[in-house]
């Protein structure tokens, strides 16, 4: 009985956990999502330039003449790892839901067996 | 943190694959209820900054149009260095009615006039697209809020009627989310 009352607390706390993360890499899919929007719609304009249109980029305070080509690798660049970076989290978000259910069904017959357990007594 | 908090979840309802809400408890139906206004709130904010990038781009293309496009050749330019401080400005004799477009993560493009008026167009009208989207789920989000809550207020008033006997359960609302 107290081990399953161990055991139920620690199962909660991971529970919990699991939702922080959970969160956290909820929160990361969404920052992702919003930078790749913004990359693409660079990209976008980048492929709707004229060959000799001037490009500057800002670093720092100051504004660098930048070549289309480059411009746009460094984009495509960009928007590469991002991909990369979205399938990634996705499987993080993916793998914490499982882990997250299979501590709450364990939880749940816990429940249910220290309940039974204590029904006739 | 019930298992099945969602109105999509398919379970035998009169909705045709939806849970009827009137067969919730009550604490899921105030959970619900948390739940929507919460994605109602964040959704009203994305709203209003969607709206506000819209004014800038709108006060982008006016300012292309007044500043540089209708400008009188006698007509003085000041830069602000800080917002009390200005200096005189001419524009660039060689490039008369080009001008430098943010296009997004750090990167400018020159372009002229009227490419970037038909620039600021374009996002304007995406921008358009977005809030028009997000109005849509606002207004579905909202009738199912309502929903809930008209659910569980009778719900909340028949169990103080019937002194909590457990029939609030049984009651038809015929509302489904």
């Amino acid at each position: 009985m107290e081990r399953d009352q161990k055991r139920l607390q620690e199962l909660s706390e991971a529970l919990q956990k699991f939702q922080d993360d959970l969160q956290s890499a909820i929160d990361a899919r969404q920052r992702l999502e919003s930078q790749q929007a913004e990359n693409k719609a660079v990209q976008k304009e980048f492929n709707g330039l004229d060959e000799d249109a001037d490009i500057y980029r800002l670093v720092g305070p100051v504004l660098l003449k930048q070549d289309k080509s480059e411009a746009k690798s460094t984009v495509d660049g960009r928007l590469d790892f991002i991909g990369k970076e979205i399938t990634r989290t996705e499987t993080r978000i993916k793998d914490i839901q499982q882990s997250s259910e299979k501590s709450r069904m364990e939880m749940m017959q816990l429940q249910q067996k220290m309940q039974l357990a204590q029904g006739p007594g | 943190m019930s298992t099945q908090p969602s109105t999509s979840t398919s379970s035998g309802a009169s909705t045709g694959g939806q849970i009827d809400i009137t067969t919730l408890p009550i604490p899921q139906l105030s959970q619900l209820q948390t739940r929507l206004s919460q994605e109602l709130e964040h959704l009203s904010t994305s709203h209003a900054r969607l709206r506000a990038a819209q004014a800038r781009f709108r006060d982008c293309m006016r300012s292309i149009k007044d500043g540089v496009e209708n400008r009188k050749a006698d007509t003085p330019l000041l830069i602000p260095l800080t917002t009390s401080l200005y200096v005189p400005a001419t524009p660039n004799a060689k490039k008369p009615n080009t001008v430098l477009v943010d296009v997004g993560t750090g990167y400018f493009v020159e372009k002229s006039t009227k490419d970037a008026t038909r620039f600021y167009e374009g996002k304007v009208e995406d921008l358009n697209k977005n809030l028009s989207d997000i109005e849509k789920v606002v207004g579905v989000k909202n009738a199912d809020l309502r929903a809930i809550e008209d659910v569980l207020r009778a719900k909340v008033l028949a169990e103080q009627q019937g002194g909590g006997d457990g029939k609030a359960g049984q009651r038809k609302e015929g509302g489904g989310g």
